[in-house]
């Protein structure tokens, strides 16, 4: 449940941009990391960061890279045996083209004991250090990219299956160069592996126990223990009796699944000589005897472990996880083009108020989140109230109303007439802050935080989709809270700024550029306009078009018209009831021409409609399944289609594989879509589900933002084939 | 006679028991080719239930702990379930055992271990609580899941993993071997069971402390 938010917002976004943002925001400090270490991935147990020996690479050569692992007191992670129970850690790694990663070299393992069971891992920090070799071709002034996916097991008593991305990116130059404080606890790290024996250990049977000859153990040495590779040569709980002296001896008892798989055993042994710790990586020949009793004929094969690289979000969030997404959810529905237009607005008037008066800019801080906070509720209270209904509805469900849509597009419209000026009389320069942030006053800050999240739907952030899913799931306090934790997320910038009056200083002071932005930032608002306008032409074909233009005119008109109309009571009474006709008849013609379900047909194109029955029978056909769950308001699915599902050498792959592409729209309502969303824990989409080539067998869940390699890996993994993997060593 | 002889050893089996107390380790008495060791415990409905009652039948003992995540791989995915199920066509007998002592993770009583049963769709032939994890240690159980297999003749047949996938990953389920599968068709066909111990793998069995 842990996940590199950085990476993930990065591939979202782009990082120039995000990153701009970001500081712009004053945000996610953690977002540039340094240049030797990756940002951290962190759950409550465990703190893991890839950590590198250089800051620079040079063309041609070999560094040391470092898995860390910070472990909360009383957890622990795996050595490659992970004694009675448990899984090592395991790393993938996605490398620039000729570059490569050697193996873990494990540090010596501590038996941690669960009686009457053992465990062999690692507490307090653990670093798993390995070789990175860079290509003799690798060009100076390029980066040299450092991508793992790493999966761990983190226990106590308990056990816990983790996680996560680790990127680093280190820049090419002729000579690299040595960042001196990693590279010494890399070098730690490695200077306490155990130590290649001295000499080869005898592995004998004796009355059914094995006993293990050290010939060449340091005198002294006492607190042996034996750590075998192979988890089925010994009871690894069991005690390790010492014979000191002439001839010193361990020995073991037989595991009770007894396997010696090759005629040479080899393992770790820790041990402590005058005080101090040791530990040597030993080689033990088995006695010939053993070898026919242990069936030591076919090369022992541990299998390879398929991960998927994301995990699967929705169904198995926890509530802490869960708020932590909608948080962070709605810290990035800011930055929306159609959010932060509106946001950036307010922040100007704040700029403003702060030279008059400091409460006054707090109080309209309040009254936004105020407005925000409503506006969520209100809307986790529709969405639940129509769940317990028994309506099949789902986060997003609000877009598959075509009139809503239309009506979003008019407010947009509006929104970007009125930054442009339309509407205001007599604008100066110096008026403009002034009119923005005390025009309406108390209300107007309240009305933003409505109009903020009202803009903010469309926009659904690709981190809320998990904790949407999670929330409607759930009791209503439970979803409810989820919301909250959305909205709190999405009114933390503007009400920090309102708290803090030292970041309102950073601002410009007021002038033309105030103008020329607020002018500029008319054209997303449009843009989004045309968008909402695309949507409902999907929804209802060429009369929802209609539906929509014509609804924008008539308020364009009826807001012109009432500004036209100020003066004497007449005139306003006159323009108001021309104004409220105007939209009255605009508003029944829409709701006449914008009927569902008009066009969805048109948009899938060659592409199969998804059905239930018709995945059991492609799969009962022995063809691997690829379904789309998708809609037309959904900008992380449009953008996975035009970014994943549409690369060539996807389809290529697709085509070779005989994977067949079905697709579920979910753009108007559809209760079967809801109750296949609601069966994978989700709330509305984007959701991918790879079938395997076999009957009845369960489909594996993609991440929700697609890569041309997830997709062609996980189309292999379907079919059949052996997608590439990190196997054990 | 067959019977009169497993009896017998049952019972003397049980006196070995009380002579010994468990070792300091949990390396029961289970051995793959010798008879499986006896056990008593509670089921979910209160009977007492023993080995000998299921003599000329398999049986399948599954330890289990519903919030391991290895364990949730198998159910979670109906993959336990279905071979539940289709072990109870077969005729064979299947026991889940829960050998979490109160407090620790996994640990129901039967009221929650019936719930869970309904929840997850599963379908044991029977539940067997095992709070002060008495069984546990006579078998050796180490993980959840860890599998023990007994032949109609009450010889321990196959013990060991669920299947050739050590991870929690769900995807790892596509494609995996089941040693459980395997066995019994083996045992069914009269042939010798071709992978009857294997390396279990899991969450550890949390183990009542010993009093």
């Amino acid at each position: 449940m842990i996940r590199d938010c950085d990476g993930i917002m990065r591939r979202y976004f782009g990082t120039r941009f995000l990153s701009g943002a970001m500081l712009a925001l004053g945000l996610f400090a953690p977002g540039l990391a340094l240049a030797a270490e990756s940002a951290a991935v962190t759950s409550p147990r465990v703190t893991a960061t890839l950590l590198s020996s250089r800051d620079t690479v040079a063309p041609g050569e070999r560094f040391k890279v470092a898995l860390v692992q910070k472990l909360a007191p009383h957890w622990h992670t795996y050595w490659l045996n992970p004694g009675d129970s448990g899984e090592p850690t395991q790393i993938k790694w996605d490398l620039p083209a000729g570059a490569s990663a050697g193996e873990i070299q494990w540090p010596a393992p501590k038996a941690i004991r669960v009686e009457p069971l053992v465990n062999f891992g690692f507490e307090g920090t653990v670093l798993l250090p390995l070789e990175i070799t860079v290509p003799a071709e690798a060009k100076p002034g390029e980066t040299f990219e450092l991508k793992a996916e790493a999966t761990w097991l983190v226990c106590e008593k308990i056990c816990i299956p983790e996680e996560g991305s680790f990127t680093l990116d280190l820049p090419i130059a002729a000579a690299s160069t040595v960042d001196e404080a990693a590279a010494a606890r890399i070098d730690a790290a490695i200077a306490s592996l155990p130590k290649p024996a001295s000499f080869r250990a005898k592995l004998r049977d004796d009355a059914g126990k094995l006993v293990l000859d050290l010939p060449g153990l340091p005198a002294g040495a006492n607190d042996l223990r034996f750590f075998p590779m192979s988890d089925t040569l010994i009871e690894h709980a069991a005690d390790q009796p010492f014979a000191a002296g002439e001839k010193p001896a361990l020995t073991l008892t037989r595991s009770t699944v007894f396997k010696l798989a090759k005629p040479e055993v080899s393992g770790v042994l820790t041990f402590s000589e005058g005080g101090t710790p040791r530990a040597i990586a030993l080689l033990a020949d088995a006695d010939p005897a053993l070898i026919a009793a242990g069936g030591a004929v076919a090369p022992e094969t541990r299998p390879t472990v398929v991960r998927i690289p994301m995990p699967a979000e929705g169904a198995d969030l926890t509530l802490w996880a869960a708020l932590a997404f909608a948080f962070a959810g709605g810290l990035i529905l800011n930055l929306m083009p159609c959010v932060l237009p509106v946001l950036f607005i307010k922040a100007l008037g704040f700029a403003q108020l702060a030279h008059r008066s400091r409460s006054e800019v707090r109080e309209q801080g309040l009254l936004f989140l105020a407005g925000v906070l409503l506006t969520f509720m209100a809307l986790a209270g529709a969405v639940i109230a129509l769940g317990s209904l028994g309506s099949s509805v789902g986060w997003g469900f609000q877009l598959q109303s075509p009139p809503l849509v239309i009506a979003l597009a008019v407010v947009m419209v509006l929104i970007g007439l009125n930054l442009l000026g339309a509407f205001e009389i007599g604008t100066s320069v110096t008026g403009l802050g002034d009119g923005l942030a005390s025009r309406g006053g108390r209300l107007g800050a309240f009305m933003t935080g409505v109009l903020a999240v009202v803009v903010a739907t469309p926009c659904t952030a690709p981190f809320m989709g998990a904790a949407m899913g999670y929330a409607v799931t759930q009791p209503p306090a439970v979803a409810l809270s989820v919301f909250l934790a959305l909205a709190l997320g999405f009114a933390l910038p503007v009400v920090a700024l309102s708290f803090a009056p030292g970041l309102l200083r950073l601002l410009p002071k007021p002038g033309r550029w105030m103008l020329v932005l607020k002018q500029a930032f008319a054209f997303p608002m449009f843009a989004t306009a045309i968008w909402l306008i695309w949507v409902a032409s999907v929804q209802s074909g060429p009369q929802g078009v209609l539906a929509a233009l014509v609804a924008v005119l008539a308020a364009g008109f009826a807001v012109w018209l009432v500004g036209v109309t100020r003066g004497s009571f007449a005139r306003r009474a006159f323009g108001s009831v021309l104004a409220a006709l105007v939209v009255l008849g605009a508003g029944w013609f829409t709701l006449q021409n914008a009927v569902p379900g008009a066009a969805t047909e048109a948009r899938a194109g060659d592409i199969e409609a998804w059905s239930p029955e018709r995945v059991a029978a492609l799969q009962a056909q022995g063809k691997p399944v690829f379904v789309n769950f998708t809609a037309a308001w959904c900008i992380t699915c449009l953008a996975n289609e035009r970014v994943a599902l549409s690369r060539q050498e996807v389809k290529e792959a697709f085509a070779k594989l005989g994977v067949v592409y079905l697709k579920a729209d979910w753009t108007n309502r559809d209760s079967r879509i809801a109750k296949a969303l609601a069966e994978q824990g989700r709330a509305g989409v984007p959701l991918y589900l790879f079938y395997p080539a076999r009957q009845e067998a369960q489909a594996e869940i993609l991440p929700q933002l697609l890569t041309a390699d997830t997709l062609i890996a996980a189309a292999e993994r379907a079919a059949g084939r052996n997608a590439k993997t990190a196997a054990l060593p | 006679m067959q019977s009169l002889t497993r009896q017998t050893f049952i019972a003397g089996l049980a006196l070995a028991g009380l002579a010994f107390p468990a070792a300091t380790f949990a390396q029961g008495a289970a051995k793959v080719g010798a008879p499986a060791p006896a056990f008593q415990a509670v089921d979910v409905e209160g009977k007492t239930r023993n080995l000998q009652e299921f003599a000329g039948k398999t049986v399948i003992l599954e330890w289990t702990n519903h919030d391991c995540p290895y364990v949730r791989k198998h159910y979670n995915s109906a993959t336990m379930q279905n071979l539940q199920k289709d072990m109870a066509k077969e005729g064979v007998v299947w026991l889940s055992v829960i050998s979490s002592p109160p407090g620790e993770q996994g640990h129901v009583d039967a009221a929650k271990a019936k719930d869970l049963t309904v929840q997850r769709n599963a379908a044991p032939a029977g539940i067997l609580l095992d709070p002060k994890s008495v069984m546990a240690r006579t078998y050796g159980a180490q993980t959840t899941p860890h599998m023990f297999i007994i032949d109609p003749k009450g010889t321990l047949a196959y013990m060991g993993a669920i299947d050739d996938k050590p991870t929690s990953a769900a995807s790892s389920l596509d494609g995996a071997k089941s040693y459980v599968r395997q066995a019994v068709a083996e045992l069914k066909a009269g042939k010798p069971v071709s992978e009857a111990s294997t390396k279990a793998y899991g969450c550890v069995v949390k183990y009542a402390p010993l009093s």
